[in-house]
C-alpha cells in the first residue's frame, strides 16, 4: 500500500536576482491517513514553502526542481494542471495562520462555505447552505444557521479559524495542510482549536501536516515529527522518539526554548539566527550555532541517517 | 512609596454604529487597583480584548480615565500640565507587540536612534552617535546595523531596535506590550533573556503584559490576572504557580502547552472570550467556569485578600485547584 502522502528528496528553489535560495532542500516524509506529522522550525527555514510546493502553489520566482510528491500513490509533479486543480479542490486542503487574507471581506462565510462545497460536488444551491450550517456545527459554531449569514469581521479569530477548519473540510479532504493554525490566537483559544483538528482527524481519518513553531503545540497534537532548519529536515522521527531522544542539537535548542510554567531560571536560547540561505557553506549549516561542532562539521555537510528504526539525525556528532 | 500606584481606574469606550450614532458603550477597564514598586515586574495577563493594552495606555496617560487615579512616584498624573506630561513620557517608555508600525521605514536605525537624544536634549550632538552605538551593543545589536533600514531586520531584531529607542531615555518604568508575543519561540527566549538582563542592570521596573501565562510566570514577579476589564487574581509569581484560586488561573495554567508528548494534552478553556459590550450578569467569568452556580450568576465576587499580597476575586476559591493538571 502506498503511504496516503509520500515527499521525496523534493528540492524547491527560488532563483531570485541576488542568488539561488534552497528553500527546500532535500525534504522526504510520508503521512498515513490519521496520522499527523509536524513539521516544525524557525520563521523562514521553509516550512511553508514545503506546503506549497504539495499545492504546487509556489510564488515567484519559485520552482520545484526535483523530487517526487505522491498522493494515495499518485504523481502530483507529473499531473497536467487541469487535474492539479482539482486535487486542490478535493484532495488537499490547506488552512492558515490568519483566517483574515484567505476569507473574502464583502461575502457572508455561508457563501464562502458553500462556494466550496460547490467547487468539490455540484450541489444544489439550498443544499449547499444546509450542508454548510452543518460543516458549521461540525467545527463547533453555535447557533450555526444565524453564522451562515455573518460576515467575517463580525466574527472573533478563534471562530474565524473554525470557519477556515469548515472551508478546509466541505472537501472531505485526503490531505489536511495546517499552517501555524493557532499562533494567531489566545493560547486558551489555541487549546479549542487544535482538540477540534485531533478530534477531526480521528473521525475522518485525514492526513495532516501540521505546521508550527512551537515543540510545546506539537508534543500532544502530533504522530511524527519533522524539524527543519535553512531548508532541511534535520531530524525526524515518531514523537515520542525525537522528545524523548532529541539528537540534534537544534531540537535540543527549540526544546529547551519553550517557557514552562514553574520554571524561573534564564531559558537556554539558541544563539545567532537562520544563515542567510543564498551563501551556502561547505559543511553543516546548523555550524555557526551549534554549541560543540567538530572540525568534520565545517568541511562536509552532513547526511541524514537512520539511528534507530524511523528515527532520523542529519548530524555528524548524533 | 511605589514607584507606581493604580487606583480604581476606570475606562469606557463609547460604540458607535456606522453613522457615528453612539449606541452604547463598553468598559474596558474596570476598578483596577494595583501597585508596582521600583525594581519590579508584574505581569499583566488574560486574553484578548480584556483591557491590557487601555491599561498601558492609561498610564502612559495616552488615554484619559473615566474615573480613578494613576500616581507615579507619588505623584498624581491627571494634574500634571503638558510640560510635565513630557517629563512623565520619558520616565515611562512603552514597546510595543509589533515594533515595525511604529518605526519610521525612511530612518536609518542610527537615526531612529538618536532622535530621543536630540528631542529630549539628552547629550551633546558630538555625543549622540556614540550614545547609540552604546545602546545598540546593549541590546546586541552591532554597530554595523547603524546605517540600515527597519526592513531589513528580523522580527527580533527589531524588538531589539524598539527596547534601545525605549532605553534612550533612561526611563525608570517601561510598559511592555506584548513585546514578544509575535516571535518565534527561539527568538521570544533570546528578547526575554534580554529584557531580564536589561532589568537588573539597570534596576528598571517593568508592566510585562501577554497573553501566555508561560511567559508572564517566567519573567514576572507579581502577576495580576485579568478577565473582561477587572483584575481577577494578583499575587506573587511563586504563589500564583503553587496556589492559584482563581478558576480562571487554574484554566489558563492547564491551557499551556507543555513540550512533553506524555504530558496530559492541554485543557481547552470552553466558551469564546466574551464581548465587554455585553457583558455576563455576576461574576464575568461564569459561563466558562467549571465552579459556577447560581450565586455566582447573580452577584459579582469582590477582589479580597486571602492572605499576605494573594487577592482573589471568586466566591469558590477554596474549592480552586480540582481541575488542575500538573507536570509530573
Ligand atoms: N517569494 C519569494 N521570493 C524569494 N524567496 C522566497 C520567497 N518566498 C520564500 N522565500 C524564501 O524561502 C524561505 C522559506 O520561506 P517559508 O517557507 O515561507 O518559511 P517558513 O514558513 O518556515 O517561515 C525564506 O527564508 C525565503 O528565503
Ligand atoms: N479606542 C477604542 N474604542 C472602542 N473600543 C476600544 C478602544 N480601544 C480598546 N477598545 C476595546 O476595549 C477592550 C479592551 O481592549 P484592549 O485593552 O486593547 O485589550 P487587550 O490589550 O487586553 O487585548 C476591547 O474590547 C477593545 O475592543
Ligand atoms: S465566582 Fe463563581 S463563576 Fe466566578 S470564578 Fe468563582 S466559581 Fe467561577
Ligand atoms: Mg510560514
Ligand atoms: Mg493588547
Amino acid at each position: 500500500m502506498p503511504s496516503r502522502l509520500s515527499v521525496e528528496n523534493l528540492k524547491s528553489y527560488f532563483f531570485t536576482r541576488s542568488g539561488l535560495i534552497k528553500a527546500v532542500d532535500d525534504v522526504s516524509f510520508s503521512i498515513e491517513p490519521g496520522e499527523t506529522l509536524a513539521l516544525v522550525g524557525e520563521s523562514g527555514c521553509g516550512k511553508s514553502m514545503t506546503a506549497l510546493s504539495l499545492l504546487r502553489l509556489l510564488p515567484e520566482p519559485g520552482r520545484i526542481v526535483g523530487g517526487e510528491i505522491h498522493l494515495d500513490g499518485k504523481d502530483l509533479l507529473r499531473l497536467p494542471a487541469s487535474e492539479m486543480r482539482r486535487i486542490r479542490g478535493n484532495d488537499i486542503s490547506m488552512i492558515f495562520q490568519e483566517p483574515m487574507t484567505s476569507l473574502n471581506p464583502v461575502l457572508k462565510i455561508g457563501e464562502q462555505i458553500a462556494e466550496a462545497l460547490r467547487l468539490h460536488r455540484v450541489t444544489e444551491p439550498r443544499q449547499a447552505l444546509t450542508d454548510a450550517a452543518e460543516l458549521l456545527d461540525l467545527v463547533g459554531i453555535a447557533d450555526p444557521r444565524r453564522r451562515l449569514r455573518d460576515y467575517p469581521h463580525q466574527l472573533s479569530g478563534g471562530q474565524r479559524q473554525r470557519v477556515m477548519i469548515a472551508i478546509a473540510l466541505a472537501c472531505d479532504p485526503k490531505l489536511l495542510i495546517a499552517d501555524e493554525p493557532t499562533t494567531a490566537l489566545d493560547v486558551t483559544i489555541q487549546a479549542q482549536i487544535m482538540d477540534l483538528l485531533l478530534e477531526l482527524k480521528q473521525q475522518r481519518q485525514m492526513a495532516t501536516l501540521l505546521i508550527s513553531h512551537d515543540l510545546g503545540v506539537v508534543a500532544g497534537n502530533a504522530d511524527k515529527l519533522a524539524v527543519m532548519y535553512a531548508g532541511q529536515i534535520v531530524e525526524q522521527g515518531k514523537v515520542q522518539q525525537v522528545f524523548t531522544n532529541p539528537l540534534h542539537p537544534y531540537t535540543r535548542g527549540l526544546l529547551n526554548c519553550v517557557p514552562r510554567l514553574g520554571q524561573k531560571q534564564d531559558l537556554p536560547t539558541i544563539s545567532g539566527h537562520l544563515p542567510d540561505l543564498i551563501k551556502q557553506p561547505d559543511g553543516c549549516l546548523f555550524i555557526d550555532r551549534c554549541p560543540c561542532p567538530c572540525t568534520q562539521c565545517g568541511n562536509q555537510a552532513p547526511a541524514i541517517e537512520e539511528i534507530e528504526p524511523g528515527h532520523w539525525v542529519r548530524c555528524w556528532r548524533h | 512609596m511605589s514607584l507606581l500606584e493604580v487606583k480604581n481606574l476606570r475606562k469606557s469606550f463609547r460604540i458607535s454604529d456606522s453613522l457615528g450614532r453612539t449606541t452604547g458603550q463598553l468598559v474596558a477597564v474596570d476598578d483596577l487597583s494595583f501597585s508596582l514598586e521600583k525594581g519590579e515586574i508584574l505581569g499583566l495577563v488574560g486574553e484578548s480584548g480584556c483591557g491590557k493594552s487601555t491599561t498601558g495606555k492609561l498610564i502612559m496617560q495616552l488615554l484619559k480615565a473615566d474615573s480613578g487615579q494613576v500616581f507615579f512616584a507619588g505623584k498624581e498624573l491627571s494634574g500634571l500640565s503638558s510640560r510635565q506630561l513630557r517629563s512623565h513620557r520619558k520616565q515611562v517608555q512603552m514597546i510595543f507587540q509589533d515594533p515595525f508600525s511604529s518605526l519610521n521605514p525612511r530612518m536609518t536605525v542610527g537615526a531612529i536612534l538618536s532622535e530621543p537624544f536630540v528631542v529630549h536634549k539628552l547629550a551633546p550632538a558630538a555625543q549622540i552617535r556614540n550614545r547609540v552605538i552604546q545602546l545598540m551593543e546593549k541590546v546586541g545589536l552591532s554597530a554595523e546595523h547603524e546605517q540600515r533600514y527597519p526592513h531589513e531586520f528580523s522580527g527580533g531584531q527589531r524588538q531589539r531596535i524598539g527596547i534601545a529607542r525605549a532605553l534612550a531615555v533612561e526611563p525608570q518604568l517601561i510598559i511592555a506590550d506584548e513585546p514578544v508575543s509575535a516571535l518565534d519561540l527561539s527568538v521570544q527566549a533570546q528578547i526575554i533573556n534580554l529584557l531580564k538582563k536589561l532589568q537588573q542592570d539597570h534596576n528598571l521596573s517593568y508592566l510585562f503584559i501577554a497573553h501566555d501565562l508561560a511567559v508572564i510566570e517566567h519573567v514576572s514577579d507579581r502577576i495580576a490576572v485579568m478577565y473582561l476589564g477587572r483584575i481577577v487574581e494578583l499575587t506573587s509569581a511563586e504563589e500564583l504557580y503553587r496556589n492559584p484560586r482563581h478558576p480562571y488561573t487554574e484554566a489558563l495554567m492547564n491551557a499551556v502547552p507543555t513540550p512533553d508528548p506524555s504530558h496530559p494534552r492541554p485543557v481547552a478553556l470552553k466558551g469564546e472570550i466574551p464581548s465587554p459590550i455585553t457583558p455576563p450578569s455576576g461574576c464575568h467569568f461564569h459561563p466558562r467556569c467549571p465552579y459556577a452556580d447560581d450565586h455566582c450568576r447573580r452577584s459579582a465576587p469582590n477582589l479580597v485578600e486571602l492572605g499576605k499580597d494573594h487577592q482573589v476575586a471568586c466566591h469558590h476559591h477554596q474549592q480552586v485547584g480540582k481541575y488542575l493538571i500538573r507536570e509530573k
